[in-house]
């Protein structure tokens, strides 16, 4: 029995060999679908899912789908479509998404929500001068702060290879 | 199909797809190979396999499917979808939506705007 403290600096000993496991599943596939998944991988680890389990789930079950219609015959461009980059949209939506989307997806939502605020107090305040210099005022602060999270966040898309 | 009544067809499926599957499993359960095929054999040829099998996935996720993995003779053993009591409510309420939308859709190409 090797230490659990040991995992501690290697990562997770089950899913090295769950890893290990998926990637003999691979090399056994006849060449063309091996390709196939290669690429389907490639796109995924650029789109996919953030949560390492999730990653793990998902490979498993791309295993699944190619070894089975390896053995039934279907062809590759059966099984992925005419257009590929639909057919990987479709199936990585099981798995999460990744976590520098979901975090821009949470930032624009606040963002809106922000905004609905601002119009229903701008709305309450419409005579007073006095309480549309105030909300300005918040908007200034908020907006500097926002600007420099929005930094960071550009630097952390850059990392995943967002832009490529 | 080829070229913008293809790619129009294709837009149009991706949110009736999930219900078709379920309508297809509610026949009787099968495994993705089987439904694509019956898929096809209503007509509809373009449609990936990888994309049936996303879809039985997230079905399943949701739990609409009991899932059975049964033995094959060729290839890692299949897993063998069958639409449950939710599955059954959630395709109830598919055709209900899909009545609607083709109601509208109707009185849309009929000119019945004008009230």
């Amino acid at each position: 029995m090797t230490p659990k403290w040991i995992e501690l600096v290697t990562g997770s000993l089950d899913d090295k060999k769950r890893y290990r496991r998926y990637k003999a599943r691979i090399a056994a596939l006849p060449e063309s679908y091996r390709t196939a998944v290669e690429g389907v991988v490639r796109y995924l680890m650029y789109t996919g899912p953030g949560d390492g389990d999730q990653l793990m789930t998902m490979f498993d079950d791309l295993a699944d789908l190619f070894e089975q219609s390896a053995a039934d015959g279907v062809p590759v461009h059966a099984i992925v479509g005419d257009d590929p980059v639909a057919f990987v949209d479709t199936f990585k939506q099981n798995y999460g998404q990744g976590g520098w989307l979901g975090k821009e997806q949470r930032r624009l939502t606040d963002a809106i929500a922000r905004a609905e605020g601002q119009d229903a107090g701008g709305g309450a305040a419409a005579g007073g001068g006095a309480a549309a210099g105030g909300g300005a005022a918040d908007d200034d602060v908020r907006r500097r702060g926002g600007g420099a999270d929005t930094g960071n966040e550009t630097d952390a898309g850059d990392g995943s290879g967002v832009s490529r | 199909m080829e070229g913008l009544v293809g790619k129009q067809m294709t837009e149009m499926l991706k949110g009736v797809l999930e219900g078709i599957v379920l309508a297809a499993l509610s026949r009787r359960p099968a495994y993705g190979y089987e439904i694509t095929a019956w898929l096809r054999d209503l007509g509809f040829t373009d449609i990936a396999e990888g994309t049936i099998y996303a879809l039985l996935i997230r079905v399943e996720q949701r739990g609409l499917v009991d899932v059975q993995k049964v033995a094959s003779e060729k290839g890692p053993p299949r897993k063998v979808y069958s639409l449950n009591a939710l599955g059954r409510t959630n395709l109830d309420e598919f055709w209900g939506t899909w009545s609607f939308l083709v109601e509208r859709l109707e009185q849309l190409h009929e000119g019945g705007m004008e009230r």
